[in-house]
C-alpha cells in the first residue's frame, strides 16, 4: 500500500473514533437505542477479534469463547460482590483485568493438554466439552457462584451507559491494535506458519505448543475482558445468560462474515451482523431467527472467505497471510 | 456528487437514530419484554396474548384517564423478543426504553429472566410489574422499582402432597421421583420440595436434575423404571416435558401420577401429545373455573381463539390489570408514583381475586393443579365444590378402554 493512501487510512480511522468517542456527549445520545447498538458492536468486536486470534491467525478452531466470556462475567461478579464492597467494584480496572487474566489463566489450564494432544475438529469439540464443563462448575458451584441462577451485582451505581460505551470502545480498539500488533510481529508471523503447516513450522524451529497456547490465552483474556464489560452492563451473570453457545457462534460469524485472519475483518462483520441481528429484533420480533438463520447460509455460500477477501478472490491477488507464512519460515532458517 | 449524497444520507440516518423521540402524544405505552423465540416461547406467546387481552380491554372502556393528558388516553403494548435469554432480556429492555419509549413495562417469564429485567428496570428507573419469579429470588435485593404477584415456590410445592394425602391409603404413590431441571426456578423448586416430602413422610426413589434441552431422556426412563417409580414430580419446560413423555409412551413406562410445573401446562403439550396428555397434572397461576370476576370470559375467549384451554393467561392478565389500574387510580404515567400505587395497596375483582402487596410490592396468590383431560385443563386443586376429581393414570397399553 503507497504511504499516500495508508495516511489516509490512519487519518479516517482517527476521525472515525473520534467521532465514535464524541458521541455519548451528543444531547439525547445516551437516551438513543444507538449508543446501545454500538456498545454491543464493542462487546461483539473484542469477542470476534479474540476467535480471530485463536483461530483466524492460529488456525485453532477453538468453541470455548463463551466459557472465557463467562468466567470474565464471573469473576467480575464475584470480586464485586466479595471482595470490593460498596460501589467501587463498578469498572474497577483492576477487576476488569482479573476477569481476563482468570480466563487467560484457564485456557493456559485447558490449552497446555488440548492444544499438545488435539488438533482441527477434535480440539474443536475439546474446547466445546471444556464449556459445558465450565457451565456444570459454575452451576453446581454453591453461594460462590450463585448456582444456576448466578450473581447479581447491585444496580445503584449505574447512571448512564456512556461508561460502558467508552470501555467497550476502548477494549475494541485495543483488541483490534493487539491483533494488528501480533499480526505484524514475529510471534505473529510463527501464528500464521503454524496455520499454514504446523509441522513445517516446527522443522523450523517455531515452538508450536508455545504459540498456540500463548494465542489461545491472549483470545480467551480479550473474551474474559468483553464478559467482565458486559457483566458491568447487565449486573447480573448467569449460565444461561453467560454461558450461551451464541457468545461463541456469534463472534464466529462475524470472523468469517468479515475475514478470518485479517485485522480489520472481525470489525466489519461485527458491525454488519450485529445490525442485522438489531434490525431483525426491532421489525421482525417473532420471526428474527428465520432473518439471522438465512443470513449465515448466504454469508457462507457468497462469502466463505469474508468481505475484506472479496476482492482478493476476484483479482485473484494472493492473500497477504501466505506471504507472512513464508516470511516466518524464512525468518525461523 | 454520488459520494457527498452518501455522506449526507449517513449523516440523517446517524441523526435520526440519536433521535431523542418522546412518547406519542395521547398514548399510554407499556412495554413488555416477552419470550417470543427460544426454549420459553410457548409461555411467551401466551404471555403476549394476555396482555394483549387486558390493554384491549381497557381500550374498550374509553382508555385511562392521564391527569397530564386532562382525558382518557389509549393505552397502546409494545413487545420486544428477549429471545429466552437472560442476557438479552437486557437488550430488550433498551428496545423499550429508548426505542419505543415506554412508559411502563410489564415482565417477561422466569426467574433469571425476570431478574435481569428488574435489574434493568432499576437501572432506568422504569417500573417493572413482575409475575413468574420467585418472591425469595426477588425479595431480597429489595428493589424500587418493580413489585410482584406470584405463588411463593414453598407454597406451590407443598400441593402434590396435598393431592396425595388426600387420596386413599392404598393409591397413594409409594416411589416417587423428582426430576429437576437445572434452573433458578427448578432449584428453587426442588428444595421445596425435598422439605415436604420430609414433612408428608416421602422419600424419593429418584431425585435428579435433568439437563433442559436434551433429545434423549432415556437414561431417566430406564433408572425410573429400574426403581420401581410410580409418580413424578416434574419441573421442566415445555419442549423438554413433551419429550419426556413421548419417550415414556415408547418404553411402555406409565406412573399413575405425573406432575408437573412449567412445561406441562401449555397448549403445546397438549398438541404434540393428543390423548397422551391426559391424566398428566398441570400446575397453574390461574383457572377459568376461579369465581372471580372476568376469570370465566377471559377462558372463554382463550378457547375460542386458540381451541384450548390455559391455566396461567389470567395471572398475566391480572398482571397487566394492576398496573393499569394503578395508572387509573393516580391518573399518571410517572414510574415511582405508579408503583406507590401499587405496594401496600389491595386490588379487588381481578381475574386472580383480590390481590393485596405488602410493603415491599409483593402479593402472593394461590397455585393451582389441573388434569389434562381430552384436551382441558380440569381444576381440581383448590377443590371447587362439584368440580373434577382426579384420575389415577393406568398403564398405556389400558388407557382409553
Amino acid at each position: 500500500m503507497a504511504h499516500g493512501s495508508r495516511a489516509g487510512l490512519v487519518a479516517a480511522a482517527a476521525v472515525l473514533l473520534l467521532a465514535l468517542a464524541g458521541a455519548p456527549l451528543i444531547p439525547g445520545a445516551l437516551d438513543s437505542y444507538l449508543l446501545f447498538f454500538l456498545f454491543l458492536v464493542f462487546v461483539h468486536t473484542v469477542l470476534a477479534q479474540s476467535w480471530n486470534l485463536v483461530a483466524g491467525y492460529t488456525g485453532q478452531i477453538s468453541l470455548a469463547q463463551h466459557a472465557f466470556f463467562g468466567i470474565g462475567g464471573y469473576t467480575t461478579a464475584i470480586v464485586a460482590t466479595t471482595v470490593l464492597e460498596g460501589g467501587d467494584f463498578y469498572f474497577n480496572p483492576l477487576a476488569m483485568l482479573a476477569a481476563g487474566l482468570v480466563a487467560a489463566l484457564f485456557a493456559v489450564a485447558i490449552g497446555v493438554p488440548l492444544l499438545s494432544r488435539l488438533a482441527g475438529d477434535y480440539f474443536a469439540l475439546g474446547t466445546l466439552g471444556f464449556g459445558e464443563i465450565v457451565r456444570v462448575v459454575l452451576v453446581k458451584g454453591g453461594a460462590l457462584t450463585g448456582g444456576s441462577f448466578g450473581i447479581s451485582m447491585p444496580p445503584d451505581a449505574f447512571d448512564t451507559l456512556a461508561p460502558h460505551y467508552w470501555v467497550g470502545l476502548a477494549l475494541a480498539v485495543a483488541a483490534t491494535a493487539a491483533v494488528y500488533g501480533v499480526a505484524r510481529s514475529r510471534p505473529g508471523l510463527a501464528l500464521m506458519a503454524i496455520r499454514e503447516d504446523p509441522l513445517a513450522a516446527a522443522a523450523s524451529g517455531v515452538n508450536v505448543l508455545r504459540f498456540k497456547v500463548l494465542a489461545f490465552a491472549l483470545g480467551a483474556f480479550l473474551a474474559g475482558l468483553a464478559g467482565s464489560l458486559y457483566a458491568f452492563y447487565v449486573f447480573s451473570v448467569s449460565p444461561a445468560g453467560f454461558l450461551n453457545l451464541n457468545w461463541t457462534l456469534y463472534p464466529i460469524l462475524m470472523c468469517v462474515m468479515g475475514g478470518s485472519g485479517t485485522v480489520l475483518g472481525p470489525v466489519i462483520g461485527a458491525f454488519l451482523m450485529t445490525a442485522v441481528f438489531s434490525a431483525a429484533n426491532v421489525w421482525l420480533p417473532s420471526a428474527h431467527p428465520v432473518l439471522s438463520g438465512a443470513m449465515i447460509i448466504v454469508v457462507m455460500i457468497f462469502m466463505p472467505n469474508g468481505i475484506l477477501r472479496m476482492r482478493a478472490a476476484r483479482t485473484g491477488r494472493p492473500v497477504r497471510w501466505r506471504w507472512a507464512a513464508k516470511q516466518a519460515a524464512r525468518d525461523a532458517d | 456528487m454520488r459520494s457527498s449524497v452518501l455522506k449526507w444520507a449517513v449523516a440523517a440516518a446517524a441523526a435520526a437514530a440519536l433521535q431523542t423521540g418522546v412518547a406519542a402524544p395521547g398514548e399510554i405505552l407499556i412495554g413488555a419484554p416477552i419470550s417470543m423465540t427460544g426454549l420459553l416461547a410457548p409461555d411467551g406467546l401466551d404471555q403476549k396474548w394476555a396482555y394483549e387481552q387486558a390493554v384491549a380491554d381497557a381500550n374498550a372502556r374509553g382508555g385511562i384517564f392521564v391527569k397530564e393528558a386532562g382525558k382518557k388516553l389509549p393505552v397502546k403494548l409494545v413487545v420486544a423478543d428477549d429471545q429466552s435469554d437472560p442476557a438479552k432480556v437486557t437488550d430488550a429492555m433498551e428496545r423499550l426504553i429508548k426505542i419505543e419509549k415506554a412508559n411502563l413495562i410489564l415482565s417477561t417469564h422466569g426467574g433469571d429472566l425476570n431478574m435481569a429485567g428488574a435489574l434493568a428496570a432499576e437501572k432506568y428507573k422504569k417500573f417493572y410489574m413482575i409475575t413468574t419469579m420467585w418472591p425469595h429470588m426477588w425479595s431480597p435485593k429489595k428493589f424500587k422499582h418493580s413489585a410482584l404477584m406470584f405463588y411463593d415456590a414453598g407454597g406451590g410445592a407443598e400441593v402434590p402432597f396435598k393431592i396425595w394425602q388426600s387420596l386413599p391409603e392404598s393409591e397413594r404413590p409409594k416411589h416417587p421421583a423428582l426430576v429437576m431441571e437445572d434452573s433458578p426456578d427448578g432449584q428453587g423448586f426442588a428444595g421445596a420440595f425435598r422439605n415436604f416430602a420430609k414433612k408428608y413422610g416421602y422419600t424419593f426413589a429418584m431425585d435428579e436434575p435433568w439437563a433442559m434441552g436434551a433429545k434423549d431422556y432415556s437414561s431417566y426412563i430406564l433408572k425410573m423404571k429400574a426403581k420401581g417409580v410410580d409418580a413424578i414430580l416434574l419441573f421442566g419446560n415445555p419442549t423438554d416435558a413433551i419429550t419426556l413423555v413421548r419417550q415414556m409412551k415408547e418404553q411402555n413406562f406409565s406412573v399413575k401420577y405425573l406432575h408437573g410445573w412449567k412445561g406441562t401446562w401449555t397448549g403445546e403439550f397438549r398438541e404434540a401429545l393428543g390423548d397422551d396428555s391426559d391424566y398428566v397434572v398441570a400446575d397453574g397461576f390461574w383457572s377459568m373455573d376461579f369465581p372471580y370476576a372476568g376469570a370465566k370470559e377471559l377462558g372463554e375467549r382463550y378457547m375460542k381463539q386458540f381451541k384450548k384451554g390455559s391455566v396461567v393467561v389470567g395471572m398475566f392478565y391480572a398482571n397487566a390489570q394492576v398496573m393499569l389500574k394503578a395508572i387509573e387510580n393516580t391518573g399518571s404515567l410517572d414510574p415511582k408514583v405508579v408503583r406507590e400505587a401499587i405496594v401496600g395497596h389491595e386490588f379487588k375483582d381481578t381475574v386472580e381475586g383480590d390481590v393485596k402487596f405488602d410493603k415491599s410490592g409483593l402479593a402472593l396468590v394461590t397455585s393451582t393443579a389441573n388434569q389434562w383431560w381430552k384436551g382441558r385443563h380440569m381444576l381440581f386443586y383448590p377443590p371447587v365444590s362439584g368440580g373434577w376429581q382426579l384420575k389415577l393414570a393406568p398403564a398405556w397399553g389400558q388407557r382409553g378402554k
